[in-house]
């Protein structure tokens, strides 16, 4: 009769153990399940008082877990050591039952229960209930604990995810900015996300600059950084530049830890970018510099190309010849001959000291200049001074021309000669006397003293040779950085003077290309020759 | 540890408005959870991360906790001012299962 009963309360009750089952597993933490299990108990046993005890490893110390008033210390010594489910009755104390319930994940579970209300004890089918109520209790633990490391699982899952996506956002963004701040604050931002790192340092060095650092979070101790026990790193050159980027502290929830191979490859992965982007910069600026010289060149090539004759006057009673051959980088060399009129003609070689735009901005002004004043028959050396003043005031401090003049008056062969700093120009007369032709004053705009330039006469007499020419010749370099020289320039100059001018200039020029073999040529090469028939 | 994380709360009757500045990691998301835990009454959290651009794993695991709790009373959780990236990850981690976003405090507060 009394088994009937004992199974028909069991029946009765079952349904309200699927109930509590249920509600356990809903349990949001750990906590929260053991206070719904007392209130479960409460509910079986009409008991006041219950307390719950939690310690993680058998060896540890028991902490409450719920309790509706402050429990004694010495209360834990109700819990008998055990590895397996202990349950104590005990009769006329102050605690009913003690139960020590060992955990899935190897913790513990300690409960105290203060006597029944009705203070009848604990009854056969309390204890068979009791039973019921701690594996059903077990059972939601082990789902809570299944359902915990899903969720784990999971996590894990979307954070690789959002590992490469993020990964691959931030390739395609670090290669779009061309500012090179946020490139880095950018990098280093992405790098501390996707590693957990707790900081994250950029240190750019060179040796001729002072060390520059960027840093995520901005306002970090950077030595904290530098000296944390948790780091992580990675270096690379380029330009004689050295990025080391310098990772701190991977967080977790129970604090920091070392980093770990997969860390390692992303914070690579991003560095790797950062240098690749600095290269493609560095590439695209180069390109761009370098466009920019060759339409500068291109620029002062058609200007020069203006300003020299397209072609000589034919002077009665004399040959004339000269050539031009430009440099790669554009010079600032100079040759003309003006006619003047009663049958004088001004004889002009010039070079500009310097290459590109200005060079040849500022032969166009001394051509300007030249035809101005030439025009009003003024004395060369008083030409000469105010084309110095000229040149010295439109000029910057490092541009200067050296300049020859020669005024030719084709009927008596007389030559008024300015040489404003230039080579020496050479006179062979007929009878092979070289004569050399360097008066006049330093270069037009070197100084502006108020010395005057001073002049100098000459006769051309028939066969007689006038060389004039500019540096570009006698400084051409061989292979071995052997310059021509002006003794070969002058050698050549007096070997060749049965050559009609024409076949003269083409031949040196021969020479002094042979003589430079495959070595480009640095300067211009500007030559002109009259002899007198 | 980095403490580049300050927040600033309001409360507007039942919702609590929590504005965040800095990293959102372990020591963000934790001061986060605090905030949370000292307004238990709430019925829901507008959380404004207009000045957080940076999260971690971390911190959204933290964010999960807020979730969490704030499921356990049928309270919600409104994300606003989403930075694209800190938006997409979350999208990615499934936070918007289980909460809302918002363009600003101001609708979040209205919806």
């Amino acid at each position: 009769m009394e088994n009937n009963n004992l199974v028909e309360k069991l029946s009765l009750q079952a349904e309200s153990f699927q109930e509590g089952f249920e509600i356990l597993c809903k349990s949001f933490s750990f906590d929260e399940m053991v206070k719904n299990f007392l209130h479960l108990m409460r509910g079986n046993f009409i008991i006041s008082e219950i307390i719950a005890y939690h310690k993680k490893q058998l060896d540890s110390e028991w902490k409450v877990i719920a309790s509706k008033r402050n429990p004694e210390s010495t209360d834990i010594s109700y819990f008998k050591e055990s590895k397996s489910v202990s349950i104590q009755y005990f009769k006329e104390d102050k605690y009913d039952v003690s139960i020590l319930l060992p955990l899935a994940d190897q913790s513990y579970l300690g409960i105290l229960i203060g006597p029944k209300m009705d203070r009848g004890g604990f009854t056969d089918l309390d204890k068979i209930t009791l039973q019921i109520l701690l594996q059903i209790f077990d059972s939601a633990h082990k789902s809570f604990l299944n359902q915990k490391k899903e969720k784990g699982l999971i996590f894990e899952l979307n954070e690789k995810v959002v590992q490469l996506n993020n990964l691959i956002d931030t390739v395609i963004e670090v290669s779009r900015y061309d500012r090179r701040n946020v490139l880095f604050e950018l990098a280093l931002e992405r790098i501390a996300s996707l590693t957990n790192a707790s900081s994250a340092l950029l240190q750019i060095s060179s040796k001729t600059k002072s060390e520059q650092h960027f840093s995520f979070p901005l306002n970090i101790d950077v030595n904290n950084v530098l000296n944390s026990e948790f780091k992580l790193e990675s270096i690379f050159d380029y330009n004689n530049i050295s990025y080391h980027f310098t990772l701190a502290d991977k967080e977790t929830r129970n604090g920091v830890v070392h980093f770990n191979e997969l860390d390692r490859l992303l914070l690579g992965a991003i560095a790797r970018q950062i240098q690749t982007t600095i290269e493609n910069q560095y590439l695209h600026s180069q390109a761009i510099e370098k466009e920019k010289i060759e339409q500068e060149l291109s620029v002062a090539a058609s200007i020069q190309q203006r300003i020299l004759p397209d072609r000589l006057p034919n002077i009665e009673g004399y040959e004339l010849a000269g050539i031009n051959i430009p440099s790669r980088e554009v010079g600032g060399d100079y040759y003309d001959c003006i006619e003047l009129g009663n049958g004088k003609y001004a004889l002009i070689i010039a070079d500009v000291a310097g290459k590109g735009i200005g060079a040849a901005l500022l032969v166009s002004t001394l051509n300007a200049a030249l035809y101005s004043y030439l025009e009003f028959d003024i004395p060369l050396t008083k030409m000469s001074d105010k084309l110095n003043k000229l040149i010295y005031e439109s000029s910057p401090s490092d541009k200067f021309i050296t300049f020859f003049i020669a005024v030719l008056d084709s009927n008596s062969g007389e030559l008024d000669i300015v040489n404003a700093g230039h080579n020496p120009i050479f006179l062979l007369r007929k009878d092979g006397t070289l004569e050399k032709i360097d008066a006049g004053g330093v270069g037009l705009g070197m100084f502006d003293f108020g010395i005057s330039y001073t002049g100098q006469k000459s006769v051309m007499n028939s066969g007689d040779k006038l060389f004039l020419y500019t540096d570009g010749i006698p400084e051409a370099m061989n292979a071995n950085e052997e310059e021509y020289s002006d003794e070969r320039m002058i050698s050549f100059f007096q070997n060749h003077s049965q050559n009609s001018p024409q076949e003269f200039i083409s031949a040196l020029v021969k020479d002094v290309k042979e003589y430079a073999g495959a070595v480009p040529q640095s300067d211009d090469i500007t030559a002109l020759i009259l002899k007198k028939n | 540890m980095s403490t580049d994380f300050n927040l600033t709360t309001e409360l507007h009757d039942k919702t609590l408005v929590i504005k965040t500045e800095g990293y959102i990691n372990n020591a963000g998301g934790e001061k986060i959870v605090r905030e949370l835990e000292k307004h238990a009454d709430v019925t829901k959290l507008i959380l404004n991360l207009e000045n957080s651009r940076v999260v971690n794993s971390i911190g959204i695991s933290h964010l999960i906790e807020v979730i969490e709790k704030l499921n356990q009373t049928n309270s919600k959780l409104v994300f606003t001012n989403l930075d694209p990236t800190i938006e997409k990850t979350f999208s990615i981690m499934g936070l918007f299962q289980f909460a809302d976003k918002a363009d600003t405090v101001e609708s979040a507060l209205k919806g």
